[in-house]
């Protein structure tokens, strides 16, 4: 196999499977468990092989990058939309990273999910994450990147409500969705910008020359604007700066989906859309300053709160977003092997550290009895140092989530929803009903539904 | 003048036609479906060929042979073929209760009346089509609803709107754009705002989806014969004012799609919300048809199709769920319906995030070309289009969340999932949306032709300002 059927066939895997196991189910088809994961573990066995594969490849070849060229997804007059692929230094380990935790997260999650009712889903949500993940590291393009980040988006906010039956999950799902769309709506325009002012959205025509040290193409202040945008768009897929609020609602989700999103791959886009577009950023001030002040103050807002949790998956949230904020910063001060190497490392100690968390209690007892039932907290900490009425200030912050929450309530929703209210005023009531239903008969619901209601239990 | 080589669409008419004959008088509920598809799926198939026909012909306008009233042409063929799968879609769809003689003859007559006026060779033609689309509604052939006035009051002014301006264009000639022919142009939007529902005449479709019969309301908002008639005009090299009122009408359509995409956000109710989001995403098409290139245009016909297709699986889920669960009318908490319809849920996420242009569905080629079209024309209008659908993805994962997540109503003991009935009709929807969206280039040729067609023509018209 060639490196560009290899590296095709790693991104098609998933995305077939997907499609595989949808429509047989969509049919009224019914898999067993041990059939799925069979099929997922033999997937992922064989995609790690093929990086392994692909990597080596290229070591052998002295290799900085492969391209491979599909022609266009679609065409229409002089548009055309790229369907390109490119493997570098700065996509393999990403993609090195994405096989092997979501391999090892489907693995754990064959005896974490075994009978639950959305055992199926979850491994067709797991496949659709992998593919789009795969996507965006390996796209060639930011429009293709775009449609990878967008399938990571919504399998995100699907797997938070996978526990459809309670009604936090849902409410969360919905929030952190909001916060997506807002977010990916700064990744949308600024494909549609770089297509209008220069022409092009290809990291050939962005850049010259092979990741590390390719020079920017973009210039001026049109080329700051859409380098902002994309700040804002990774901080939104990061849970940094304005966007800082959902990772911890993100939680909700079963644990190997938090492990796999939240601890690895999903969290780590925003940073890899940073370093692959590192030179547009530092060639603007604004740019290069805003990623700096987003990382540092959300490293420190999480840290603080990441303190003051008291449910281990919330604070491993809240740690992942330090990290993530310390990333950013490393990204902003143009130190991108050292980021790479903090992802990496990052990635694989959140993986196992969320993979671990419903047995932490298990863990530190094993722990404590270890150290001889002497295993007592020293109460030094670094934020001992500050002033008391500081360390209550920040305390009191750090307990209310830095008022995040509050103000986006406050100050956004709000607002949204009174002048949708108000706009309304734009509507006359063209129909008065006396019930809520509407009363024409052929609209009210039939026996089933009667015979249904009529089952309600007394209470 | 070519013609078709056999009058498939008189063909085509007269078996839908036949089919509401044959029900209207079944009073036995679900008695006269299988007349009704049987005849739909003729005249689906009697349009397939003209399409084919017509491609074989790269696009050339072909008479009907025996009515030259009719003709197939790049722009109405496609739409002619969906729109009779759509009612094909609906007819097998419709829960029981939905199936009465009438209402069937009602559906059957309603797409008579649309693939008239799709397939209309001359502007009188349409105009009786667009005036036939009014009688379901008027002669209450679905009951009679509490919408019934208010949709019938709308359809009428809009065919009104639409006779006026066609009588000022027979009294005036194009080349001297007289204030008779300012007025007829006025009329045409007119008649497309109210046929619409552009911002602020919109709350007639929300008022026809909560108290109006949900099929036919939806067989009837997606046949987009505003968007039709904006694009015939758009076809034929109009003077420069007729562009100026078609770029008013493209602003409408840009605020309808905000407005809309905004007001649902204050909504609960299933039918409302939903009609909030149709009536936004319909309204990308008139301002795709608007940019004048050609990424725009095509992005807005087949954003057309996406739209069609979509937002019909939406509307036919919502009814499925509304005679299996009474809540589904105005919940007062999330149903979780889910658990118990796993099939429809995910037939309505995928419908829905189509809708909204997911990556990989067909709706996401749609939206690129049309936001790529929109930006190249008036960038300021490309940014709010993204605004709006970003609302779109969060009403309708609202919508979503109501119906299908959270804690299932006690009294909700069982009910069934997707029958095979649904199911089938359900999936070549998905099929649709999915495949079309990985092959789009099959989907973009089926409507190249016509974009081609729109593009010169409006390119010829900005060339040529109007000197009056």
């Amino acid at each position: 196999m060639t490196p560009e059927t290899l590296l095709i066939t790693v991104v098609a895997i998933p995305g077939a499977l997907f499609l595989l196991l949808g429509l047989i189910w969509l049919i009224g088809g019914h898999l067993p468990e041990k059939t799925i994961a069979r099929l997922t573990k033999i997937a992922y066995v064989v995609m790690t092989l093929m990086v392994v594969v692909l990597g080596w490849k290229m070591w052998q070849k002295g290799a900085t990058s492969i391209h491979v060229n599909l022609g266009n997804w679609f065409t229409v007059a002089e548009y055309g939309f790229p369907l390109s692929f490119v493997v570098d230094h700065l996509s393999l380990p990403f993609v090195g990273i994405t096989v092997i935790l979501a391999g090892i997260v489907g693995s754990f999650s064959v005896r974490y999910l075994h009978r639950d009712p959305g055992f199926q889903r979850f491994f067709l949500l797991l496949h659709l994450f992998s593919f789009g993940a795969l996507v965006i590291f390996t796209a060639d393009s930011l429009d293709l990147l775009v449609g990878g980040w967008e399938i990571v988006g919504i399998t995100s906010v699907l797997l938070i409500g996978f526990f459809q039956y309670r009604s936090e999950p849902v409410r969360n799902a919905l929030r952190v969705f909001g916060t997506y769309r807002i977010a990916d709506l700064n990744i949308l325009i600024a494909v549609f910008l770089a297509h209008h002012w220069f022409g092009t959205a290809s990291w050939s025509g962005m850049f010259t020359g092979e990741w590390p040290g390719h020079i920017n193409n973009l210039n001026g202040s049109a080329a700051t604007v859409i380098a902002v945008l994309l700040v804002f768009a990774a901080s939104g897929k990061s849970a940094q700066g304005p966007f800082c609020g959902w990772l911890a609602r993100a939680m909700e989700g079963p644990t190997p989906s938090s492990a796999v999103f939240y601890g690895a791959i999903s969290v780590h886009a925003g940073a890899y859309l940073l370093l692959r577009v590192e030179p547009l950023i530092r060639s603007s001030a604004i740019a290069t300053g805003l990623v700096i002040f987003i990382g540092i103050t959300t490293a420190i807002l999480s840290t603080l709160i990441h303190r003051t949790c008291a449910d281990a998956k919330t604070s491993l949230a809240y740690a992942s977003q330090t990290q993530l904020g310390i990333i950013f910063v490393e990204i902003g001060f143009g130190w991108t092997t050292l980021a790479i190497i903090h992802i990496v490392g990052h990635a694989m100690v959140r993986t196992m550290q969320f993979l671990r968390s419903p047995s932490m209690l298990h863990d530190y007892h094993r722990v404590h009895a270890a150290a001889g039932g002497h295993f007592e907290p020293t109460g030094d900490h670094y934020e001992s140092l500050l002033p008391k009425s500081v360390q209550i200030m920040l305390y009191r912050i750090a307990l209310g989530r830095g008022f995040y929450d509050a103000l986006v309530d406050r100050f956004l929703i709000a607002p949204v929803v009174a002048f949708a209210r108000l706009l309304s005023l734009a509507e006359p009531g063209w129909v008065k009903v006396s019930t809520s239903a509407s009363s024409h008969p052929a609209e009210m619901p039939g026996a089933l539904t009667q015979m249904i209601t009529k089952s309600e239990p007394k209470a | 003048m070519t013609h078709l080589s056999l009058p498939y669409i008189t063909f085509g008419l007269a078996a839908l036609l036949v089919g509401a004959v044959i029900t209207f008088r079944r009073a036995e509920l679900g008695s006269g479906r299988k007349a009704a598809t049987t005849s739909t799926f003729a005249a689906l198939l009697c349009f397939a060929l003209a399409l084919w026909e017509v491609n074989s012909n790269h696009g050339v306008r072909l008479l009907d042979p025996w009515l030259s009233w009719f003709e197939a042409d790049a722009l109405d063929s496609v739409p002619m073929v969906f729109f009779a799968g759509l009612t094909l879609l609906f007819l097998a769809l419709a829960p029981k209760r939905d199936t009465g003689g009438r209402a069937l003859a009602g559906m059957l007559l309603l797409a008579t009346a649309t693939e008239v006026t799709y397939a209309a060779s001359n502007l009188t033609t349409l105009a009786i089509g667009w005036w036939l689309t009014c009688v379901p509604f008027v002669f209450s052939f679905f009951g009679s609803p509490p919408a019934r006035r208010v949709v019938s009051i709308f359809l009428i002014g809009s065919s009104l709107a639409l006779t006026f301006a066609i009588v000022a264009l027979h009294a005036t000639s194009l080349d001297d754009f007289s204030h008779i022919g300012h007025l007829s142009m006025w009329m045409m939007v007119v008649a497309v705002a109210l046929r619409k529902g552009l911002f602020p005449l919109h709350s007639w479709v929300v008022t026809s989806f909560e108290h109006g019969p949900l099929l036919p309301t939806a067989l009837l908002f997606n046949g987009h014969l505003g968007a039709l008639l904006i694009a015939r005009s758009e076809a034929v090299t109009l003077p420069g004012f007729a562009h100026q009122v078609l770029d008013w009408l493209s602003i409408a359509a840009l605020v309808t799609a905000l407005i809309a995409s905004l007001r649902g956000c204050a909504e609960k109710k299933p039918r409302r919300l939903l009609a909030f989001i149709c009536i936004s995403q319909a309204s990308f098409i008139l301002v795709g048809l608007a940019t004048a290139n050609a990424e725009g245009i095509t992005g807005a016909l087949i954003h057309w199709l996406v739209v069609t297709a979509a937002s019909s699986g939406l509307i036919a889920i919502v009814r499925i769920l509304e005679v299996r669960v009474m809540d589904v009318m105005n919940p007062d908490n999330n149903l979780g319906l889910a658990v118990k319809a796993p099939r429809l849920a995910t037939f309505f996420l995928i419908c829905g995030l189509a809708l909204i242009g997911l990556p990989g569905t067909l709706g996401y080629c749609a939206e690129d070309l049309l936001f790529h079209g929109a930006l190249a024309s008036h960038p300021y209008l490309g940014i709010a289009l993204l605004v709006a659908t970003a609302f779109n993805a969060i009403n309708l994962i609202r919508l979503f969340g109501l119906l299908f997540l959270g804690v299932l109503p006690k009294h909700v003991i069982d009910i069934p999932d997707a029958l095979p009935r649904e199911r089938w009709p359900l999936v070549a929807c998905v099929v649709f949306l999915i495949f079309g969206g990985l092959c789009p280039s099959i989907a973009i040729r089926w409507r190249a032709d016509a974009a081609n067609i729109i593009e010169t023509a409006l390119g010829h018209g900005k060339g040529h300002p109007h000197h009056p």
